[in-house]
């Protein structure tokens, strides 16, 4: 092969083969890995990915393209940033493609651009534009004489316009005018004429300024005369432009169109510049010319202008405009006529002014006077000055000579100007017979003394004129009027007649005063004795302000009243007051029970008066039905736990109840909390009291309020309150002995509810739960009690899991308000939907159960605790579950074990803190009455303070509830009735224990 | 101890403060007395021989209540400049001020032992301040109480508190338990029985109210007397026979405990009698007035 190679010829490139290309690409790669890496960069040579290295051409970076391979310069590469601020806004950058071209390039665009061809070039720019070109070029080429580039106003254009070049075929050269030669010939002649003139008179006279003016003057009429000659001779071609546009003004336009005699002294103006006539130039014309014209005036007149330097003073202003207008009249006459001359011949050539003008002005006739018009503007105003006003000033006059009966004339003047006619007519009596003041009579200096009165007025109205101003423009609407507008009371006097006298008004009106505005509809009935807080007038305002806004909009002043003074618990305490007086109005209002009404309000004084000095005494607690029901109720004991910090325990002396336990976490202390849900409370509490009593109990959205709960609870549940009076052994020990803090627990104790699947997880908790659960059965069987045995969760599930959804939703409503205290409340609901009511009852009945339990243990453990038994027996029922009924479920409760178990498990898995709920429930229960409006009432108490004490609102509701009672009459009946029942089961139990 | 050696005989006339005394108070033998008052002072007194023995001053604004230890060595007391004072007896110098209130304190009482001082607020709250540490912060917060703190007691194990919210609150240090017997009425102050069975609680509806420590009952009310705005003093013999108090029109009530009868009044002041305190064995009383004056009562 490589022998018959050769031999032959090749045409065209060879095909390279495989095995050369991938050896080839070898050593590419071999020489980059190898040494090229030892390189530096600047010394790499670029190679495509087959090893080829590519020419960029001999000049153009041979075989490194860029700067050292690089597309950068050696001061490096820097990309543009782009700032912009509001100061230093970015400029938009226009991007033409001249920015990318070379030179070079850049000729070559330019080449290809169009331009009028030199034929063509009437203005010369292309011509010049060459001519240039053409003369830097040859300055390249040789050295001229001026060095440097040429200015462009030397250079000129070689090509003639086509005009010029026409007119140099017609005959015309440069240098001459354009007309016909009989025209020149004569204007020769002339020129010589002058020529002559001149000679002789320089000759003659030693130029004295008259002479020279006569000249001028001649010169002037052969001028014109010449101008009529050409008129006259070549019509066909105007030597000059009849009217050169001299002016800055825009084509057309003429600023003398209005005011023509201002044309004739401006072309006089000029004319006598262009003359070069020395005329007495007068600052008048100058002032009435133009601005460029007045500016000539004064300056601008440049070393060249001939002006006679002595003649005038540019500078000065003593100029008698008599004598220059005189002069100017002359001369604009005589201009004027020429223009007439020049107009009788016509506006343009070939034109002739018409003899009869089409062209009328238009004329109006102006409108005709009334007869009866009088031409002067009467005011409607108190000014009692039309003689003064209406009738024209009297001429000024100029004062007397005799300087007494001057001064005698102003003092009477200004006098008479003060004190009214009254005075003048008093003083021309007195001095009739003196002479010194005939001029009141209309002897002499009368018409000063009129002039000298007039303007004596005149300033004293001056004076009286801002008074007066503001009363004459509300003279119109007067004061009844517009208080009729603004709901104004009337006044007293204006009612009365209007000629009382002023003192009195006045005094009247200051009486008056207090009480101008009438108070709103809504409220301005409100008799003295609803008036709830009478006893505190702060307060009753602050309540006035309250209704106002409750019941009417508007923009108040948020805090008035002191009430910025007042701490927000206070202030919140007092809006419930507030709402509940409201209240007890509005019920007042629709009609029913006004005496009790009264009552009411007389008891809300009475509870007021016993406001303690101190700050937030909760008022209106002893109403009178509390006063009736006092002895049953109060004292009401209540138990919570409470923990001693153990260096308290330790400077006692004594053992901490809580040792080794972790402190319990702080509950969050807001209140805004409360007031969010308060609404919630509020809308849910509402919202339970509408529907229907025993049904959709469940479709209530239940968040876990104490007031939904009680609700529903009253509805359907009324056996499961006692029930849960109850106190548990286990809770002591278990207090002691559990490890988790009450939290914990009590979260477990949520998941447990919620989720029993999630048990697994919370393994934890449920061992530590059950070990305890053991503990506690043998603490209980040793100590004699019958502690229930923990069952398995399991049988739980079936329960709690139709509760789930509930109580998640309550649970995700309030988590503040135990949850688990919702389990207890929500499910006799679902058991009683489920299981006909078995299931609560025979909760209750467990509960009955360890209610007996619980005061054996408390017997011995604690003597406080069963004390406490005592007086709040579990069976505090509300009055429709009898005694009889008890004894029922005690039947059914030992039929159904099974169900106890159940109970009792889940129940005793709950920690001390719920059982103290329930407790606290059935306390609540005493008062199952409540209604929507107590119960907003008592839960936004109880939420004032820390939240972890809302334990006690129950107990909080309860004083609340009984006010709220005593208020709402219609209840009351149904309440003692309650009462009594109360008090019969009471007994009856007690006999039963005993 | 039957009625008639009631102490109604004026024995002395403690004269010294100006304006108004607030309370008077036995030690704890019955040999001296303290009282306190509106001109911002705390007067050490020995009520038998009607001496006045020392003035002590640093409080910013009137002193309400004053205790003192039972080894005589302490005092402890509070007032309108929000801060508990406490004292030494013998050189009259305060050794440590407790701050923390939040507004007026209105009683401050020592613990058997001397070492916490527990303060009552009109801040709504109860406080315990410790006395051997160097600590200005209280070891305890007790602000359960839904209104102003008027009285507070303390036992053993107890801290016993009245407020104007109408409760009675026991806190039992030992078992960990809030006991709150609501009583309907703002309380104006709270005594001890001798027994430690009983407290009796001054009522604004000028009612006084023995109630049953133990299960929270009502035992007897006391009327006759007026109390409607003042924070008036009331207690017990010291055989627990007798109730007294007094009153705001200046008398002096004694009641007997069980059937709630008046026993006797008498005119003690020209004005409200603000404190009431009885000899721990004698029958002696000092009762301390807005008029100024503290009187001794003897048989």
């Amino acid at each position: 092969m490589d022998a018959d190679e050769d031999d032959y010829v090749f045409y065209g490139t060879p095909i390279e083969r495989e095995e050369e290309l991938t050896s080839r690409k070898k050593k590419a790669v071999a020489e980059a890995s190898g040494h090229l890496r030892s390189l530096p960069s600047w010394k790499q040579e670029v190679r495509d990915e087959e090893g080829r290295r590519r020419f960029h051409g001999a000049f153009t970076g041979g075989f490194s393209a860029g700067y050292y391979n690089t597309v950068g310069s050696k001061e490096g590469w820097t990309p543009s940033s782009f700032t912009s601020s509001r100061k230093n806004r970015a400029e938009v950058k226009k991007q033409s493609i001249h920015n990318f071209l070379d030179e070079d390039e850049r000729a070559e665009l330019e080449a290809r651009s169009l331009g009028t061809s030199s034929q063509f070039d009437t203005f010369g720019f292309t011509a010049a534009e060459v001519a240039r070109r053409q003369a830097e070029k040859e300055q390249q080429h040789r050295q001229s004489v001026i060095p440097g580039p040429v200015p462009d106003e030397i250079v000129l254009p070689a090509a003639q316009s086509i005009g010029v070049t026409l007119l140099l075929k017609m005959g015309w050269r440069h240098g001459h005018s354009i007309k016909d030669s009989r025209a020149s010939s004569l204007y020769d002649a002339r020129r010589e004429a002058r020529k002559a003139l001149l000679a002789f008179s320089s000759d003659n006279a030693k130029g004295q300024f008259t002479d020279y003016e006569s000249g001028d003057i001649d010169l002037e009429n052969v001028e014109v005369q010449s101008a009529n000659d050409d008129f006259q001779s070549s019509r066909s071609t105007p030597v000059y432009v009849l009217n050169p546009k001299q002016d800055i003004y825009g084509l057309g336009y003429d600023p003398y169109k209005h005011a023509p005699e201002f044309r004739e002294k401006k072309r006089s103006h000029v004319s006598g510049k262009e003359t070069g006539v020395r005329k007495v130039l007068s600052i008048k014309d100058s002032l009435f010319g133009l601005k460029s014209g007045k500016a000539a005036s004064g300056f601008g007149i440049g070393a060249l202008e001939e002006y006679d330097a002595e003649d005038e003073d540019i500078y000065t202003t003593a100029y008698d405009l008599e004598d220059s207008c005189v002069q100017e009249d002359e001369e604009t006459s005589m201009d004027h006529r020429k223009r007439l001359v020049w107009k009788e011949e016509g506006v343009l050539p070939g034109f002739r002014v018409a003899s009869t003008s089409d062209f009328m002005l238009e004329r109006f006739d102006p409108p005709a006077i009334p007869k009866d018009f009088v031409p002067h503007h009467k005011f409607q105003g108190p000014l009692d000055i039309g003689y003064q006003q209406g009738f024209p000033p009297p001429p000024e006059i100029p004062p007397p000579e005799d300087n007494n009966q001057k001064i005698l004339i102003e003092g009477v003047a200004t006098l008479v100007a003060r004190c009214g006619k009254l005075f003048e007519d008093l003083s021309r009596e007195k001095n009739k017979s003196n002479p010194l003041f005939s001029f009141l009579s209309g002897g002499n200096g009368h018409q000063y003394y009129v002039r000298k009165l007039w303007e004596e007025r005149q300033k004293h109205i001056d004076q009286r004129k801002p008074a007066l101003d503001g009363k004459s423009s509300t003279q119109k609407m007067n004061a009844e009027s517009r208080g009729q507008i603004l709901g104004e009371r009337p006044l007293e006097r204006s009612s009365k007649d209007l000629s009382m006298p002023l003192g009195s008004a006045n005094v009247n009106l200051q009486f008056n005063l207090s009480d101008t505005f009438t108070q709103p509809s809504s409220f301005s009935e409100l008799p003295e004795e609803t008036k709830p807080f009478k006893n505190d007038p702060a307060k009753q305002e602050r309540f006035e302000r309250f209704l106002k806004e409750k019941y009417q909009g508007g923009l108040r002043p948020t805090d008035s009243g002191g009430v910025g003074l007042m701490s927000e618990a206070a202030r919140a305490r007092e809006r419930l007051d507030f709402e509940a007086a409201a209240e007890a109005i509005e019920k007042g209002k629709s009609g029913k029970g006004n005496i009790l009404l009264n009552q009411q309000f007389v008891e809300f004084s009475a509870s007021e008066s016993l406001q303690f000095t101190s700050g937030g005494l909760v008022q209106g607690k002893n109403t009178q039905s509390e006063d009736l029901s006092k002895k049953t109720i109060y004292p009401r004991r209540e138990e919570f736990p409470w923990r001693p910090s153990s260096i308290l325990c330790k400077r006692f002396d004594l053992i901490d109840p809580f040792m080794g336990k972790p402190p319990p976490p702080r509950r969050a202390k807001s209140k805004i909390d409360s007031l969010i849900f308060m609404s919630d409370s509020v809308k849910s509490s509402k919202v339970g009291e509408n529907v229907s009593a025993n049904k959709a109990e469940l479709s209530v959205p239940q968040f876990s309020t104490h007031e939904t709960n009680k609700d529903v609870d009253n509805r359907d549940g009324k056996d499961e309150i006692e029930v849960e009076n109850v106190e548990r052994p286990v809770d002591l020990y278990k207090a002691i002995f559990s490890d988790d803090s009450e939290n914990e627990v009590e979260a477990s104790n949520v998941s447990k509810v919620d989720n029993p699947e999630k048990k697994v997880e919370v393994a934890e908790t449920a061992l530590n739960r059950l070990i305890t659960g053991d503990f506690l059965e043998s603490l209980g069987k040793e100590l004699g009690l019958e502690v229930p045995p923990d069952v398995p969760h399991g049988i739980n599930k079936t329960r709690t899991s139709t509760l789930q959804k509930e109580t998640a939703i309550t649970n995700a409503g309030d988590m503040n308000v135990f949850p688990v205290e919702n389990k207890s409340s929500s499910s006799p609901n679902v058991s009683g939907k489920i299981s006909s009511n078995q299931g609560g009852l025979v909760h209750q009945e467990i509960r009955e159960e360890n209610s007996h339990k619980d005061k054996t243990i408390h017997g011995s453990a604690s003597d406080g605790s069963s004390r406490y038994m005592q007086t709040s027996p579990p069976d505090n029922k509300p009055g429709k579950v009898g005694a009889n009924r008890t004894m029922e479920k005690e039947k059914k409760a030992k039929s159904s074990p099974s169900h106890h178990h159940n109970w009792s498990d889940s129940s005793s898995s709950e920690d001390e803190r719920d059982r103290k709920r329930y407790r606290q429930r059935g306390s609540k229960s005493t008062d199952s009455y409540s209604d929507s409006s107590s119960g907003h009432l008592s839960r936004s108490k109880g939420r004032k303070k820390h939240s972890s004490r809302e334990k006690r609102r129950g107990h909080r509701k309860h004083s609340k509830h009984h006010r709220h009672r005593s208020r709402d009459s219609s209840r009351r009946h149904s309440y003692h009735a309650s009462e009594k029942e109360l008090a019969e089961a009471k007994r009856e139990k007690r006999k039963r224990r005993d | 101890m039957s009625a008639a050696e009631l102490p109604r005989k004026e024995a002395n006339v403690l004269k010294g403060h100006e304006g108004a005394v607030l309370a008077a108070r036995f030690n704890a033998d019955g040999n001296y007395c303290l009282s306190c008052g509106k001109d911002r002072t705390i007067r050490l007194w020995n009520p038998h021989r009607g001496i006045h023995i020392k003035t002590y001053k640093s409080h910013g604004r009137e002193v309400r209540d004053v205790h003192v230890t039972s080894d005589n060595s302490k005092l402890i007391s509070c007032g309108g400049d929000r801060q508990v004072f406490y004292w030494d007896v013998a050189t009259g110098r305060v050794i440590r001020k407790f701050r923390g209130h939040d507004s007026e304190v209105n009683a401050v009482k020592f613990n058997e032992y001397s070492s916490v001082v527990v303060s009552a607020g009109y801040d709504q709250s109860l406080r315990a301040w410790d006395c051997r540490s160097h600590s200005a912060e209280p070891i305890q917060i007790i602000d359960t109480f839904s209104d102003s703190v008027m009285s507070v007691c303390l036992t053993k194990t107890e801290i016993i508190g009245g407020s104007v919210d109408g409760t009675v609150r026991t806190f039992d240090i030992r078992i960990g338990r809030e006991i709150s017997d609501d009583l309907g009425q703002p309380v104006n102050c709270i005594s001890m029985s001798n027994d430690g069975n009983c407290i009796l609680a001054s009522c604004l509806d000028s009612t006084l109210r023995l109630l049953d420590r133990t299960a929270g009952e009502l035992l007897q009310e006391y009327k006759g007397h007026t109390c409607k705005s003042y924070k008036l003093d009331c207690c017990l013999t010291n055989d627990d026979a007798y109730v007294t108090g007094g009153s705001e029109d200046g008398y002096i009530y004694f009641w007997d405990l069980v059937d709630a009868s008046v026993v006797s009044s008498f005119r003690a002041h020209g004005s409200v009698v603000t404190s009431v305190s009885y000899h721990p064995k004698e029958s002696c009383m000092i009762t301390a007035s807005v008029d100024g004056t503290i009187r001794v009562w003897k048989k």
